[in-house]
């Protein structure tokens, strides 16, 4: 059976959410190899001016302009020639330009996953692929979950399978699509009583399931050294509550949006292992949720962690 | 590896659930559950008691009710044994919730609104406030924005009503001594832990007519909830087999009377200049400013023109006697030598904020959106009145006295706001940045601990057993200011003090009240 993209590196994709969480989950249809071990650093500035209370697209002068930045270092290992395993740990920052609340910083959320090939079937002048993904992510420090946009991120626990189906031509181009199911634990409060359409009588706050999913077109160029994408996807909770008028975000608000992107990764023809990946996404609408627009960039560095029969030799 | 693949999918969607499902609870609670309980006591003196605003217990007059052995009570008898011997589900919820005579029930709901309505209006996009209407309370912002000033009366209006109602209520039942339907009739099915209280005018009816009515005046948008909620008390009443219609009936009216007595009070105690126009509002800043060298600015943008209530400290009292009474002597100038070593502190805080620091400023935040200081205590004395097992009337007394002592120190703490218009640090220290919102109104003295020491000192009264969490609670709850960055720690003792000293005049009342 031919090689799906023996030198690719499967990376994470970061969703930008929420007036400012974020969330990062596997959405490309990229195996490494048995043996080889893909590792990234990928940085992430976002920023929003405006936001969306219930279905308000709103500017808040106390907020002005929110930023986070993110540094996520992650690794995706070939355990099989079918199966990888990703695990990922962002570190975020987050402030204003108005107001005087203060922002924060720190571990973000911790992530796992596995991913396996399902289906990898040659069909006319290229390739089907159908890649499943199960992952789990959680709070890596004990941020405050509930400290509106400036939170680090969600604070609960994430449980997501993902399906993505892939058509590539033997030339290069490629459609892909992906949609996966979020359920999601409970964050907690450091109050035991919040009023969200009702009073709660508790610090533990019920996070609704989430559904995300996402279009790719792309294509690689130049001898397969150069990727180029283009997508658009989305998020939406399945539940929760609006953001009343004029009252801070909160983790069970029911958050959607629709976001539109492009990215690039490039693998250095001369440098064995090394290359970069650039993307840009734009959040086109959304309820609850920031208009956020996020840019990153990243290295990625593959290698052979052990030796097998499997292993193929790596040119670029 | 296909096999492997498969294996580990199956082995993924059965884990899943199961992981999830240990940390996440299906029954997060919207309300406090408890075991309706058998009263401690009966106090069968109340209706000698002293009442607050009403003149007397006797002052409202109810009807005699029909003898016992009268054809109509044993109809009524006969309709309530059908009424209560088969429940269905829904019927079975609402007695248990209502727990009889629904005094912390009703306080839980009071909480409730102060919340929902406890939310800042938006500007809109001239950069203009606009402020909620009374007379027009549906039109945004909605009537009322219930912040802590505002809470705090409310929730005074509402107990202290009950406890006067319940005096009156005390004093019909002893004077016309009809005793409970199961007492006359034991083959009726009750729901509830029986009493020896005689059932006439009931209790339950009387708390639900003068919340209903109550918070009807000061949640006017609520109106068709509170006739729900206060109708399902009534019918709980009778499906628990506890009292007849008559009973019922009576302590409606009696309930609606005296609130009607309290609405006077309501409509004259000083609210509806507090929140003032702003030529008013910058007189009074002008006035500090002559008077200190000083006056606090909102730093919010766009800059809320008035701040919250600036003459809510003009409001009539319930117990102090006056506001100058209770009023702190001046903070040290801003910036000055004396000054800054409270500034430095902040900064040191927040430079080095710990996490257990961080969760208290959080714990006891009580800001935007929740049910204010006053509606914290007001918890922590319904689970005492829940522990201690107080009979309604009793429970009163500890809801009235707190919140009326609460109630006065909203007027004080107010009163020493606007007086000394004193920066808030975000104000005064450059580039300071806060975990907490800063609040809408000067900094000296701190609300939440005039509140707090006020309200420790009276539930300390009450319940001497438990006085020293009470005040381990006021400490945090006022130490938590500074965690938060919003409060210098002259601004906690100040309120601290005069917290104290509402405390001990609102139990110099207490004490001679009959109830001792």
């Amino acid at each position: 059976m031919k090689k799906i993209l023996p030198f690719g590196c499967s990376l994470l994709f970061t969703i930008s959410l929420v007036t400012s969480l974020k969330s990062q989950t596997p959405t490309d249809a990229i195996m490494m190899s048995k043996g080889l071990i893909c590792v990234a650093v990928v940085y992430t500035n976002d920023t929003w001016d405006e936001y969306w209370e219930g279905e308000l697209l709103r500017v808040n002068g106390n907020v002005g302009t929110l930023t986070r930045q993110t540094i996520m270092p992650m690794a995706t290992l070939g355990i099989g020639e079918r199966f990888n395993i990703i695990a990922a740990l962002p570190w975020a920052k987050t402030e204003s330009s108005g107001g005087q609340i203060a922002g924060t910083s720190g571990l973000q959320d911790w992530g796992f996953w596995l991913k396996g090939t399902a289906i990898d079937a040659e069909i006319g002048p290229g390739s089907l692929t159908l890649h499943g993904t199960a992952g789990i992510t959680g709070p890596a420090s004990n941020y405050l979950a509930d400290y509106g946009p400036y939170s680090l991120g969600l604070g609960c626990a994430d449980g997501t399978l993902r399906g993505i189906l892939q058509y590539k031509l033997n030339m290069g181009v490629y459609l892909r699509g992906q949609a996966g199911y979020h359920l999601r634990g409970n964050a907690r409060a450091e109050r035991d009583y919040y009023y969200t359409t009702h009073g709660v009588y508790s610090d533990k706050i019920d996070m609704p399931d989430a559904v995300s999913w996402g279009a790719t077109l792309g294509t690689w160029l130049f001898n397969n050294s150069l990727k180029v994408e283009a997508n658009y996807g989305g998020f939406n909770s399945l539940d929760g509550h609006d953001i009343r008028r004029q009252d801070v975000g909160f983790p069970s608000n029911e958050m959607i949006n629709t976001t539109i992107g492009g990215g690039l990764q490039y693998y250095f023809p001369g440098i064995q292992g090394f290359g970069f990946v650039l993307s840009a996404h734009q959040v086109l609408t959304g309820r609850n949720v920031g208009k956020s627009t996020a840019y990153s960039a990243g290295v990625t560095y593959f290698f052979p962690v052990w030796k097998t029969d499997e292993t193929e030799p790596i040119e670029n | 590896m296909k096999n492997n693949l498969y294996l580990f999918f199956l082995l993924t969607v059965i884990a899943t659930p199961i992981i999830f499902q240990s940390c996440d609870d299906e029954s997060i609670p919207s309300y406090i559950a408890f075991d309706p309980y058998e009263y401690a006591t009966l106090d069968d003196d109340g209706g000698t008691w002293n009442p607050n605003v009403m003149t007397s217990p006797s002052q409202i007059g109810i009807p005699s009710p029909t003898a016992v052995n009268s054809p109509e009570y044993q109809a009524e008898l006969s309709a309530l044994k059908t009424a209560s011997a088969q429940l269905t589900g829904e019927q079975a919820n609402a007695v248990e919730y209502w727990a009889g005579d629904g005094l912390v029930r009703w306080n839980e709901i009071a909480r409730e609104l102060a919340a929902k309505y406890n939310l800042a209006p938006a500007p809109d996009s001239a950069g203009n406030y606009p402020a909620p209407n009374p007379a027009n309370p549906s039109k945004y912002p909605l009537f009322p924005f219930a912040h802590p000033p505002y809470a705090s009366r409310a929730f005074a209006y509402w107990a202290s009503t009950q406890y006067d109602a319940l005096i009156a209520t005390w004093h019909h039942k002893y004077a016309f001594n009809r005793p409970a339907p199961y007492a006359t009739d034991a083959t009726i099915v009750t729901h509830l832990p029986k009493n020896a209280l005689p059932s006439y005018p009931s209790d339950g009816a009387v708390i639900a007519a003068v919340s209903q009515a109550s918070l009807t005046a000061l949640f006017p948008l609520e109106k068709d909830f509170l006739a729900e909620k206060a109708a399902e008390h009534k019918n709980s009443l009778i499906w628990a087999g506890v009292n007849v219609q008559s009973d019922i009936t009576a302590g409606d009216s009696l309930g609606r009377a005296v609130w009607n007595i309290f609405k006077g009070r309501l409509g004259s105690d000083g609210f509806k200049f507090a929140q003032t126009p702003k030529p008013i509002s910058d007189s009074i800043r002008d006035a500090a400013e002559a008077r200190w060298g000083w006056h606090w600015v909102n730093q919010e943008t766009p800059p809320r023109p008035v701040g919250i209530t600036p003459l809510f400290g003009k409001v009539k009292l319930w117990n102090v006697p006056n506001v100058e009474e209770v009023r702190p002597g001046p903070p040290p100038a801003p910036g000055s030598l004396e000054f800054e070593p409270y500034a430095k502190e902040l900064r040191d805080i927040a430079d080095n904020l710990t996490k257990d620091q961080r969760r208290v400023a959080n714990f006891w935040s009580d800001g935007l959106g929740t049910y204010t200081p006053a509606g914290h205590w007001n918890r922590f004395a319904s689970n005492e009145i829940i522990k201690n097992r107080l009979n309604p009337l009793r429970a009163a007394r500890v809801f009235a006295y707190l919140n009326m002592a609460m109630g006065d120190a909203g007027i004080a703490c107010w009163d020493a706001k606007y007086f000394y218009h004193y920066p808030r640090p975000i104000q005064t220290i450059p580039g300071f940045k806060t975990i907490l919102g800063t609040p809408n109104f000067p900094s000296y003295t701190s609300g939440h601990s005039t509140f707090s020491y006020a309200a420790a000192e009276v539930l300390s009264h009450f319940f001497p057993e438990d006085a020293g969490t009470f005040t381990v609670w006021a400490d945090e709850a006022s130490i938590s200011r500074m965690y938060g960055g919003i409060h210098y720690r002259f601004d906690i003792e100040a309120g601290k003090q005069a917290g104290l000293l509402i405390g001990e005049h609102t139990i110099n009342v207490a004490i001679v009240d009959g109830g001792e």
